[in-house]
């Protein structure tokens, strides 16, 4: 059976988090997704921890790397030499969609800007994702993981009411803006596939964060709202055994009078000390009420759920080996999936130069002059 | 530009599929809100901007229908299987808590389970989840893309499908850091507050400055941490960071109290200054510094008002910017 996204071709420039994630969820579908790379200049994600035998070394060792490029194609390309240039040239008239995340200006001044690509290939899709985006005034903005989470608000509204703000622990904008890059790439196939015209999405990671906390602008509270909700009591995580924690909220009477059955009177974060987490999850559960132990890494890693759902693919990677790698969140009855391993660095060099007409020799000249590296 | 119109879909909204009916309407698709549970007044301005509410029975939306968004969270709604199943052409996206079940669950309870709560404030308080829904939030999206890629395939087969999804899928998929880590390393995060931590030595990501707080972090970039030097030189601020050769230094290999030492004068600096002059020095320089813009300032910010982000009712509206292309 075939994946939904089967004969899609994506040239995919991006590199590190925000647009690997976005074109893993095409990859991991059935899309070709070639992934543009250089030993020159090596995607960031490739040095990024944990590392499979600690190797940080290696380009192919990176999990981080492993987890957020499955099933996709490598090539190397050096887009500094002007030949290089030119062989990502007919990577994009192969392709249906481009995809980058570089740094402001950077697609134009290598030959590779809107107006070119349009050239090159009528029709063609720009997926761009970008902290502030393409346009206005911080258009040349270069962020860091926090700047999304600080322009957007979250930040501000992260914590505990009346603390300093809090940086969520993690990079978010680079979780959400590449799942509304594919949302846009999709959007625009739609509308390439009615119309015949290609469009330039733009995605900006604070804008992301932004909708994501749309509930927040509707509502706009006075004081960070930590773990409280404006429709549910009680709402909230509550203590229990050896330092575990559960989350429980009711959103109406008979929850209430369920876990008050359960608990008895006293207040919930008493009756919840002393028990198992997970033992209390099972029976509050069972009664209907929404509780969940909160689990660390290792119960996600371990989760019954998860695992027996498909959520973690085990595949052979060649350098890292056995691994898990998360697949997506959706299983589809007609045209599933196939999660496979993320390429190493190069290693589809021959067959996809091959498929955009270099011969065997060209290709040997290129790579002796660094214009393939 | 509208790139969904033509579209249609229906939405059986319970939390867990609102956003991804509205992310369908506000890129053009004609989107019906058929049923929908109970939300706050803000949350349904936000989570179910641009869908249209109608009281029609259900068969007679889903006639012309391309996209259904089935939300299950707290009902199984079974006898709706059947009905899509005589629709050949209807991308039907099923949406359930847990992996094929009904089962309590709230953004809450999802955020638990996700590994993100686990990390996030501080080790002497409660684990905290992220502000608004992020759970839903995030099943929302994944909800409008599942659609759009049965569409998509649709075109090659001609015929719709039934996609399933899981809002504990969807959650988890956001921590795209911890059950890694503890897989390969054996390492369990914790609550680390605002502190950035790397090796030996942990750095501070929040600073107070004379109107607000700016994040920056001391990090192994010694271009950064020269440009940032350079100015508080030029504003008599440096102190003794003047005197240090950065690219001999590792940050995340310096003792805690240095660092901490370090920090203090940097702190000093950026307590006499306001957000816009960081920033716009930041900008300049190339700190990596960025304001912390309170929530009620977000919707003024000059960008976001450029890129039109925010419509006149005060949510946010265009989920991402359009360019168009030549027609070939």
């Amino acid at each position: 059976m075939m994946g939904a996204l089967d004969g899609l071709k994506v040239a995919d420039f991006s590199w590190v988090g925000a647009g690997p994630r976005a074109t893993k969820d095409l990859a991991d579908n059935g899309a070709t997704v070639v992934k543009i790379e250089s030993a020159r200049r090596l995607d960031l994600g490739r040095r990024s921890p944990p590392f499979a035998g600690g190797d940080g070394r290696n380009p192919d060792a990176s999990v981080f790397f492993a987890q957020t490029n499955t099933s996709k194609r490598s090539v190397t390309i050096n887009l500094s030499d002007p030949r290089g240039v030119d062989v990502a040239k007919r990577l994009v008239a192969w392709a249906d969609v481009v995809v980058e995340n570089f740094g402001p200006g950077y697609m134009d001044r290598i030959g590779l800007g809107w107006d070119s690509l349009q050239d090159i290939r009528p029709g063609i899709i720009l997926a761009s994702v970008s902290v502030a985006g393409r346009t206005g005034p911080m258009a040349g903005f270069r962020g860091y993981g926090n700047s999304a989470a600080a322009w957007s608000g979250h930040c501000d509204m992260t914590g505990w009411p009346g603390s300093e703000p809090h940086m969520p622990p993690f990079a978010y904008g680079d979780v959400v803006a590449p799942m509304m890059l594919t949302v846009a790439i999709l959007s625009a196939l739609e509308h390439r596939d009615r119309t015949g015209a290609g469009v330039w999405v733009d995605v900006s990671q604070i804008e992301a964060m932004v909708q994501v906390a749309g509930d927040l602008f509707a509502e706009m509270p006075a004081e960070k709202p930590a773990n409280d909700d404006p429709d549910m009591t009680p709402h909230g995580v509550f203590p229990c055994r050896d330092s575990q924690w559960i989350a429980i909220a009711c959103e109406n009477d008979a929850q209430r009078a369920a876990l008050e059955e359960i608990l008895g009177n006293a207040a919930v974060a008493e009756a919840t000390a002393g028990r198992d987490a997970s033992a209390l999850e099972t029976d509050l559960v069972a009664a209907g009420i929404p509780a969940a132990a909160v689990l660390d890494g290792k119960g996600v890693s371990e989760h019954p759920a998860l695992n027996a759902a498909g959520h973690f693919v085990r595949v052979e990677h060649p350098v890292i080996g056995p691994a898990k790698m998360p697949a997506p969140p959706y299983t589809f009855s007609d045209t599933p999936g196939d999660v496979r391993p993320s390429p190493c660095l190069g290693a589809d060099n021959a067959a996809v130069f091959e498929k955009i007409g270099l011969t065997e020799a060209e290709v040997a000249e290129l790579v002796a002059e660094g214009a393939l590296a | 530009m509208k790139l969904l119109e033509g579209i249609r879909a229906v939405v059986l909204a319970d939390h867990l599929v609102d956003f991804g009916g509205s992310i369908l309407a506000r890129l053009g698709a004609e989107v019906v809100l058929a049923q929908a549970a109970p939300l706050t007044p803000a949350r349904a301005k936000a989570w179910h901007k641009g869908m249209v509410r109608s009281d029609a029975p259900l068969e007679t939306l889903l006639d012309d229908a391309d996209i259904l968004l089935d939300d299950r969270r707290s009902t199984p709604r079974h006898h709706v299987d059947a009905m899509a199943a005589r629709y050949e052409r209807l991308v039907h996206v099923v949406a359930t808590g847990f992996p094929g079940e009904t089962r309590p669950v709230t953004d809450l309870t999802l955020m638990a389970q996700s590994g993100l709560m686990h990390v996030t404030g501080t080790p002497d308080r409660p684990p905290l989840r992220l502000p608004g829904e992020q759970a839903y939030a995030l099943t929302g999206i994944q909800a409008a893309t599942a659609a759009l890629m049965g569409l998509r395939a649709r075109r090659h087969t001609g015929r719709g499908q039934r996609i399933t999804l899981s809002a504990l899928q969807a959650t988890a998929l956001a921590n795209y850091r911890e059950a890694v880590m503890y897989e390969h390393t054996g390492r369990i995060g914790t609550r680390r507050g605002n502190m950035l931590v790397r090796g030996k030595s942990g750095v501070r990501q929040i600073w107070p400055c004379a109107d607000g707080y700016v994040t920056w972090s001391m990090i192994d970039n010694p271009g950064m941490m020269r440009a940032l030097v350079r100015v508080m030189q030029t504003e008599g601020a440096a102190g003794e960071l003047a005197q240090i050769d950065w690219e001999e230094i590792l940050v995340a290999d310096t003792d805690q109290a240095v660092i901490d030492r370090w920090q203090d004068v940097v702190a000093a600096f950026f307590a006499r200054h306001d957000r816009k002059t960081l920033a716009d020095w930041s900008l300049e320089h190339g700190w990596g510094l960025s304001p912390i813009i309170r929530l009620s300032e977000v919707r003024d910010t000059p960008q976001l008002k450029a890129r039109g982000v925010f419509d006149p009712d005060g949510v946010p509206g265009a989920i991402f910017a359009v360019h168009a292309g030549r027609r070939p």
